[in-house]
């Protein structure tokens, strides 16, 4: 593990140099239309001071439409009707700067999704694996985090090739990963130094006015259908509107409806973000609904975040704290209540 | 001949324009061809997403023809139409529509004259305006590698 | 000058007057949030419950969204767009006016959480309010700020502050309405060029995640099946194509032609910030124009799309 500084007048030069020459696409929050989004952006845009991007990372290797395959329909070639994959040879690899130590667990929980014994995704894979990425560490968590009340910490290193956290208007960073360190390793911009005692006496600072940790002893005991059959769902439900905001905003939210469009030259077939709060997401084709009402729908969300994931990825919870869904909520769901009224 | 020929999409009354196209059509009355017809129970069955739909799926214009105010089969279908339309014209001129683009006409089957008449109007109009591409969705872009 | 306490006093009281003389199996109204600059609707079953009911001018959602889909019979604790928008719900037969109680408070207007951060963007621990004022705190500063100063869009227009005639009682001092939206921008507007008109609406969207909640959140949008979430046929494709997401907004805001009550619901509910009352206030003053109609006044008014006159003029049907 290599720990370094980078100067403030050095910044420019360092986010540059990130790019290897142009090799890798560059993400880091910049604005767009009044918001703050973790983009590909111009090394010069991009802003340190800021709470969180207004959406999740997850965009980067999941995007909200991704195509999948394609395929003509010009009988004069030699390979029409024949579905073909796309994107997955020449992607050009990323490196993503300023991720929040959150999202970076959230990708964790969204890798262990695409990729686990059972199965890989190879779109997924072919962005995750070949992305470096470097956390920027929370001094200031806002009103509505609680990362540390689901196991993270605004200084977490899960999830990152190499943490930085700013410094007298530049940045320090240390190697979590041998590739980021093999990464960084004669970046421009970069000066050796050692800062682990800094980084552990701020990591403390940060986390002495976080949230403790949210109890979900019971939960993680209980039987999924003793927590599916509490009465509380139905006091949150009354107010759920199933706008599915949540979902779209959520960090480990991953799910996708897999659509087909054609007209007369092909076909294509891409995924966009679904969410579990719509009616259609569960409708048959014989119109049979097993989750017929937003009761059922939210419960759902709640049920995956936190029980379900814990059960599937080793007791990691799918929540990672971010605080989006409950900022963005239009009436006010907080996931740690719900978590509360689980639990107890 | 380069020029650009419109495709156009015709929602017609079972009961009036549509009566009108045929009458035209027997009459021997010519005109263009450039409009593909669906037939409406009564223009007040028109959902005014068929018309997005028709403009999103690459139609450069769309017209849609029902009975004279007052005339309507069902009593009152077409004044019920009426003031949808009056809404949707307002909304898609507003929003940058070309005012050539939509055409609205009341055409009884008796008025082939008419119907010749408004039906070389519009293609006109729509010809005009030239291709649709603001209100199309944009063609697939399949992305796939040249194969011989 | 109402004081914020009294109003919240005033609203319990009758929420509990309501349940126990059995008027309401249920009163709908807000309750604190659990973070700075929310409330989260409240569903009062119980004394308990009703004690938690407020005022906030961070109220966010038309509480008349909810009212379609419940069985039996509600109280609402209304704000003139609320009153106006379960008015409109019982003219379009949704619920039935024996079912309905409505708890009219006089409203002075509610705070766009946007504006605020905008002018504030030191984040903010705490957030206290009074009926003019917006107090912030963080770490170390507090300051404030005159509501007037912040008010949501759809509230510097409102002509419909106390809802005064419809409600079956009547809270708080009623608030004077206000001169009607000009549509002064959207005039403006019109006399632009065809580009021009198109890229601003379409910039409007662009952002657009079809999340649908603009709809979720809507007191009118309650058709059993929306038309997005038509399959045979699909009408819309899934992907963020942009003509797909712009005739949603367009067709969203056709639905509620004439029918809008201009609550903001819809704004306040999107993730992404976008002005969707654009929309809505291009169909709005068409329909004023041609029918001189506000929907959700009087329990008898016609929707002017559910009726017609012979002589409606519309000089270019050739």
């Amino acid at each position: 593990m290599a720990e370094y500084i980078v100067k403030e007048n050095a910044l420019k030069d360092f986010f540059k140099a990130l790019t290897e020459g142009g090799k890798r696409r560059f993400l880091a929050p910049a604005e767009v239309s009044g918001k703050l989004q973790m983009i590909e952006t111009d090394p010069e845009k991009v802003s340190l001071d800021f709470g969180n991007t207004h959406q999740s990372p997850k965009s980067a290797f999941f995007p909200q439409t991704e195509k999948l395959m394609a395929f003509h329909k010009d009988t004069a070639k030699s390979d029409p009707f024949v579905y073909k994959p796309l994107g997955l040879d020449e992607t050009a690899p990323m490196v993503l700067f300023g991720l929040r130590p959150c999202d970076a667990r959230g990708l964790v929980v969204c890798d262990r999704v695409f990729q686990n014994n059972r199965f890989t995704d190879p779109y997924w894979k072919s962005k995750y694996e070949s992305a470096v990425k470097i956390g920027l560490a929370c001094h200031d968590p806002r009103p509505a985090c609680f990362c540390t009340a689901v196991g993270g910490s605004p200084f977490g290193e899960a999830g990152l090739d190499a943490i930085a956290f700013v410094r007298d208007g530049g940045l320090a960073l240390k190697t979590l990963s041998a590739e980021g360190g093999e990464f960084l390793k004669g970046l421009s911009g970069l000066e050796s130094a050692e800062i682990g005692a800094e980084l552990a006496e701020k990591k403390q600072a940060a986390e002495a006015g976080m949230p403790g940790p949210l109890d979900q002893s019971k939960v993680a005991g209980a039987a999924v259908m003793e927590i599916y059959n509490q009465p509380h769902w139905k006091d949150t439900a009354d107010r759920c509107l199933n706008c599915g905001t949540c979902t779209f905003v959520c960090p480990t939210c991953h799910c996708f409806d897999i659509q087909d469009e054609q007209n007369e030259k092909g076909g294509l077939r891409m995924r966009n973000w679904d969410t579990c709060m719509s009616w259609l997401y569960t409708v048959h084709g014989t119109g049979h609904n097993p989750r017929p009402t937003k009761t059922e729908r939210m419960r759902q969300r709640f049920m995956h975040k936190l029980k379900y994931i814990p059960m599937k990825q080793d007791g990691a919870c799918g929540c990672i704290g971010c605080g989006r869904c409950v900022t963005l909520c239009p009436v006010n769901i907080d996931i740690r209540e719900v978590a509360r009224q689980m639990n107890g | 001949m380069s020029e650009f020929e419109p495709k156009i999409v015709a929602f017609f009354c079972n009961w009036c324009t549509y009566g009108a196209a045929d009458l035209a059509g027997v009459s021997r009355l010519d005109y263009p061809p450039n409009f593909r017809v669906v037939r409406l129970p009564c223009t007040g069955r028109l959902n005014p997403k068929y018309i997005l739909e028709a403009f999103k799926r690459g139609a450069d214009g769309v017209w849609i023809s029902g009975c004279h105010p007052g005339d309507c089969h069902y009593i009152a279908g077409n004044y019920h139409a009426r003031r949808k339309f009056m809404l949707l014209h307002h909304m898609l001129e507003a929003v940058g529509l070309e005012p050539g683009r939509l055409h609205f006409s009341w055409i009884s089957s008796a008025e082939a004259n008419k119907f010749q008449e408004i039906a070389r109007e519009v293609v006109e109009k729509v010809r005009a305006c030239g291709p649709n591409v603001n209100f199309r969705k944009a063609e697939l872009d399949l992305g796939l590698p040249e194969v011989a | 000058m109402t004081s914020l306490p009294d109003l919240n006093q005033k609203i319990q009281s009758a929420a509990k007057r309501l349940l126990a003389e059995g008027k309401a199996e249920v009163v709908i109204g807000c309750r604190q949030g659990t973070t700075p600059m929310t409330v989260a609707p409240i569903f009062c079953r119980t004394e308990d419950d009703c004690n938690q009911l407020i005022w906030s001018n961070f109220a966010k959602i038309n509480l008349a969204t909810y009212l379609p889909k419940y069985p039996g019979k509600v109280a609402i604790i209304a704000k003139g767009c609320d009153a106006r928008s379960a008015v409109g719900q019982v003219v379009e037969k949704q619920i039935e006016r024996e079912n309905l109680y409505i708890v009219g408070v006089a409203c002075g207007g509610l705070v766009d959480v946007e504006q605020i951060q905008a002018r504030e963007p030191r984040p903010i621990r705490a957030a206290e309010e009074d009926w003019a004022t917006i107090k912030l705190s963080g770490d170390g500063w507090s300051s404030s700020l005159p509501k007037e100063d912040v008010l949501r869009r759809n509230c510097k227009t409102c002509v419909s502050r106390t809802p005064e005639g419809v409600a079956d009682e009547l809270i708080g001092e009623p608030t004077e309405a206000l001169p009607a939206d000009d549509y002064a921008d959207l005039k403006a507007l019109a006399g632009q060029s065809l580009e021009e008109k198109m890229a601003y609406f379409k910039g409007l969207v662009k952002n657009c995640l079809r999340c649908y909640a603009c709809r979720n959140a809507c007191p009118l949008c309650y058709c059993p099946v929306c038309f997005v979430d038509e399959t045979r046929p699909q009408w819309l494709g899934k992907s963020q194509d942009e003509m797909d997401t712009f005739t949603f907004h367009l067709l969203r805001a056709f639905h509620c032609s004439g029918r809008c009550t201009s609550c903001g619901g819809c704004e306040a509910a999107c993730p992404m910030d976008i002005k969707l009352r654009e929309f809505n206030r291009l169909l709005d003053e068409e329909v004023q124009k041609d029918w001189n109609y506000l929907p959700g006044l009087s329990w008898d008014q016609t929707p002017p799309l559910t009726t017609y006159r012979p002589d409606d003029e519309a000089d270019f049907i050739k």
